[in-house]
């Protein structure tokens, strides 16, 4: 049901969640469900924002509840914007905390990863 | 010597040596007596005396003949002997028997002859005496044998009857009963009991008894060291003739001996396979059956015990034959209708849902089939109640993993049985039955339920197949379709939408299509190939690509189809196709439009209502009898228009004329004429024909010019927003905004609209948010208002972040909350001039 917006892949023990199109409101919650099935044992999680072209608030909260479970499990988390875009901007304008921020996802990958 | 030589027997033979005569009296080679008419003996000889024992001083003058003999011959002398001695004069074979002094008896064949005088009158009684002691004997063993042979003609008839009746009893229950009444009359036996051998369960079952007041009821196992149990295991006659003896082999049947006051038992299996003695007999059951005295049998008793152990053990076998014939009739003829009952529907949905319903219907309490097929699978179940699902995904994966079924076993918490679906060697999916536990043909209901998930398999991937080949033509037809309709070009904006028919039909022929001729010259096309399915399809590829050729900056729309009458000629299938074609300036707005037998097109221009465009009309592609002069029409569009290609299947039904269907169609239009246009044909497409409906639709709507103002009206339902957002994009986007801006103002309004949504009309799903926005060099600003009762957004966290974004990403935000809604006004600079 969420597949047109969320994919995922492994890089060693890092989970990959692939993000793209239009988050808001209407989806947040179903995207949301699927990532934290994938990412509530994860060792590492890396998010890939890249791809998408609208983030909300609803985003934006889905986001930082699992940034939230990581941190109370003590595990690491990136998620990957470009250097401009939908995505980093909704996530600056919310003033994420920038250690959280990557921009290239092969190195944040790698770096989570082993 | 005779004249012959042959000696004359006339005179007697001289013998070598003397015969005295009175010698010959005393020992020939029977007994002489004389006596006088009253029967007192006169003279005795020595054989007599030598086969009787008594004294010849005993008889003489003391004893008449009767007194020798029993009590009842001395009557017989009486009665018969003695009137036949005087009226025949001699009397012939009487069977008498001699009491000898030692009181033993010695039987006798008597002959005598009456001597008269010369007066008549009786002078004396000669007998004759033979001993008949063998003949006696042998006399007696003729009886016994022909009371033997009675007895046991009687237990044949006995046996025979049963036998019949066992002949004619077609399951195992009146079997059971037929055997357990034999006993009784055949060898008086008191009371009789039958057990059965459950060799699937490996338990032996009591099933039936004369007197329930006896024995022990309880099922056991074949391993059990009852006397039941263990003369299953070893399949001969056991005659266990006294308690001590049973005591002494049987401890359990002494016990139900002495309850029940029983002193003989007989245990008989009944047995099927070879003779017995040879190896390879099974034994099917054990007939037990008891006498309340000690009983001895004989050996042609215990022949036809042991017959009768034959004799039931092969009706037992029959009838478990017979039972296992009409449910494999009963299941085969289940597994027909089934399979015709899926037969009849050809989508795979539908298929499932037929065999779990046809399952739950006859066999099952609950079934349910899951198929590995497309993103989300299939799953279709009936019946009730539901397992425990933890367990059940536990067996449905190992079925998966294995290949194998696995099947539901007593007491393993769950019932249900889990085969895999498998067709070539790939799992399809499972199939999950819950059953009422059988005793009986646990086997052969295995291999029934292997069979019943193979070819339902087979019948899942056919139906799987034919959807494949229907995706494939819709692939097809979806590809031609999909490819490369203009967009992010702010002069102008398209929105398609394809709807196939819900009803199980094959693809159709309908098209849309556009394309920009030259830099400032978008066509647009709404076609309908004849017929449906895979040529269909490929027909409307190739007018599709036909078009696109023929269109240019000199021809026009009457010249284009003009060239796609001559493309008929060569592309007979594309004859009487219908076709809307328009070629739009985007630098004087004007548009050329013609209808080749097509639908017309609607007009809706911002101000003023919906109008059909019914100039420049003329036959369908390649028509013979329809006017072919291709005429079009040129006319000038106000920004904003909105313009409306579309297919038969948005208006055309059954129960209503078309009038209706084009009055309907310009009502809904107009009264959307606010909404965003993406998705304002699926809405259009949605109000029109709904889901059910029996043909395709295909339309195209095209928005030309940027708007001055965007105004829309979207319900309060999160989806809309994306839809919003479309229409923003492209207005904002058609105006030059910059990127940065851009993406701001899309994120303000969508935040404020979610406001409105969450808060405004969190209690009215049917609330209106309406959304204005008016740009100039310098600043966007975007009004949002709502008519709900907005509750703050103090404790709401997200929301609170939701707001932040809004003053985050704006320059000015003012909101105005009144009884009658909440307004938001939002302005931000365009270009660096944002704070």
């Amino acid at each position: 049901m969420t597949d047109q917006w969320v994919s995922f892949s492994r890089r060693g023990v890092a989970e990959l969640v692939h993000l793209k199109g239009e988050i808001d409101l209407a989806n947040a919650n179903d995207i949301g469900r699927a990532i934290v099935a994938r990412t509530t044992t994860a060792d590492a999680v890396v998010i890939d924002l890249t791809a998408v072209s609208f983030l909300d608030s609803a985003g934006v909260r889905l986001l930082d509840f699992i940034v939230g479970d990581l941190d109370d499990r003590g595990k690491p988390i990136r998620l990957v914007v470009g250097e401009r875009g939908p995505a980093r901007m909704t996530l600056q304008l919310c003033a994420f905390r920038t250690d959280l921020l990557a921009t290239d996802l092969e190195k944040a990958a790698t770096e989570l990863g082993r | 010597m005779s004249e012959s030589g042959v000696p004359d027997v006339t005179q007697e033979l001289r013998l070598p040596w003397d015969d005295d005569p009175e010698d010959l009296y005393e020992h020939a080679p029977c007994g002489y007596l004389t006596t006088l008419p009253d029967g007192t003996i006169v003279r005795v000889n020595e054989t007599f005396l030598a086969w009787t024992g008594y004294v010849r001083a005993d008889l003489i003058g003391h004893k008449r003949f009767r007194d020798l003999l029993t009590p009842g011959d001395q009557i017989y002398h009486e009665t018969h002997y003695a009137p036949l001695l005087a009226m025949q004069g001699e009397v012939h074979e009487i069977a008498l028997e001699v009491v000898r002094p030692d009181k033993r008896r010695l039987p006798t064949l008597v002959n005598s002859v009456l001597e008269r005088g010369p007066t008549g009158s009786p002078r004396i009684i000669r007998t004759m005496v033979f001993n008949a002691s063998e003949r006696r004997r042998y006399e007696k063993e003729l009886l016994h044998a022909r009371r033997a042979a009675e007895a046991s003609e009687q237990r044949v008839q006995v046996l025979q009857q049963i036998v019949a009746d066992l002949a004619a009893a077609p399951t195992v229950a009146e079997v059971a009963e037929a055997v357990v009444r034999a006993p009784e009359p055949a060898f008086q036996a008191t009371s009789t009991s039958i057990y059965l051998v459950d060799a699937e369960r490996d338990q032996i079952v009591a099933v039936a008894s004369t007197d329930p007041t006896t024995g022990n009821w309880d099922d056991m196992p074949r391993s059990s060291t009852r006397a039941v149990a263990e003369v299953a295991r070893r399949g001969d006659l056991h005659v266990v003739g006294t308690v001590a003896e049973a005591e002494e082999h049987f401890p359990d049947l002494a016990e139900s001996m002495r309850r029940s006051e029983r002193r003989s038992v007989v245990l008989l299996p009944l047995t099927t396979g070879p003779a017995e003695g040879e190896t390879g007999i099974t034994v099917l059951g054990v007939l037990a059956f008891s006498f309340r005295d000690e009983r001895g049998l004989t050996d042609g008793e215990l022949r036809m015990i042991r017959l009768l152990g034959q004799q039931a053990g092969q009706a037992l076998d029959r009838a478990r034959l017979y039972d296992d014939v009409r449910r494999r009739e009963e299941r085969a003829s289940f597994m027909a209708r089934t399979m015709r009952s899926m037969e009849v529907e050809h989508r795979l949905l539908q298929r499932a849902r037929r065999l779990v319903e046809r399952m739950v219907a006859e066999i099952a309490d609950w079934a349910l089939v899951r198929l590995q097929v497309g993103p989300a699978g299939v799953v279709e179940y009936h019946g009730s109640p539901a397992p425990d699902q933890a367990k059940l995904d536990v067996r449905t994966a190992a079925a998966i993993k294995s290949g194998e079924p696995v099947f539901a076993t007593d007491g393993d918490g769950l019932g249900c049985t889990v085969l895999p679906l498998t067709v070539r060697g790939t799992v399809l999916g499972t199939l999950a039955v819950r059953m009422a536990p059988d005793r009986r043909g646990v086997e052969a209901e295995r291999k029934f339920l292997i069979d019943l998930a193979d070819r339902s398999a087979l019948a899942l991937e056919n139906a799987r197949l034919y959807e494949q080949e229907r995706a494939i033509a819709r692939t097809l037809q979806r590809s031609l379709l999909a490819d490369s309709v203009p967009g992010s070009d702010p002069r102008f904006a398209v929105e398609t939408h394809y709807q196939a028919a819900a009803q199980d039909m094959e693809v159709g022929g309908d098209w849309y299509d556009a394309f920009l001729i030259t830099a400032n010259k978008l066509a647009v096309v709404v076609g309908d190939v004849v017929g449906r399915g895979i040529e269909a399809a490929t027909t409307m590829g190739q007018l599709r690509s036909a078009i696109r050729a023929l269109a240019s900056a000199e021809n026009g729309p009457a010249r284009l189809l003009e060239g796609l009458d001559r493309f008929c000629d060569r592309v007979d299938a594309a004859r009487m196709a219908t076709v809307v074609y328009a070629e739009i300036d985007l630098l004087s707005s004007e548009v050329a439009y013609a209808c080749a037998g097509h639908l017309p097109p609607l007009l809706y221009e911002p101000a003023g209502s919906p109008q059909y465009l019914l100039q420049a009309r003329s036959a369908p592609i390649g028509s013979r009898a329809g006017d072919r002069r291709r005429v079009e029409h040129r006319m000038r569009l106000a920004a904003g228009s909105r313009l409306l290609l579309y297919t038969d299947g948005l208006i055309e039904r059954r129960n209503r004329g078309i009038d209706q269907g084009f009055e309907i169609l310009a009502r809904e239009y107009a009264r959307m004429r606010d909404a965003p246009l993406k998705g304002l044909a699926a809405g259009l497409a949605d109000t029109l024909v709904g889901k059910d409906h029996g043909d395709d639709v295909c339309m195209l709507c095209l928005t030309l010019g940027t708007e001055e103002r965007l105004e829309r009206s979207i319900g309060a339902d999160p989806l809309q927003i994306a839809l919003l957002r479309a229409d923003m994009r492209g207005w904002l986007a058609g105006h030059g905004v910059e990127t940065e801006c851009l993406n701001a103002v899309l994120l303000a309004c969508s935040e404020a609209v979610a406001n409105s949504i969450e808060h405004g009309y969190r209690d009215d799903p049917f609330g209106v948010v309406d959304v204005c926005a008016t740009i100039s060099p310098e600043t966007v600003e975007i009004r949002v208002a709502d008519r709900g009762g907005w509750r703050g957004p103090g404790n709401d966290f997200a929301r609170g972040r939701g707001l932040q974004l809004i003053y985050e990403s704006m320059d000015e935000v003012a909101f105005d909350r009144g009884d009658d809604g909440t307004r938001v006004t939002m302005r931000r600079h365009r270009g660096d001039n944002h704070d």
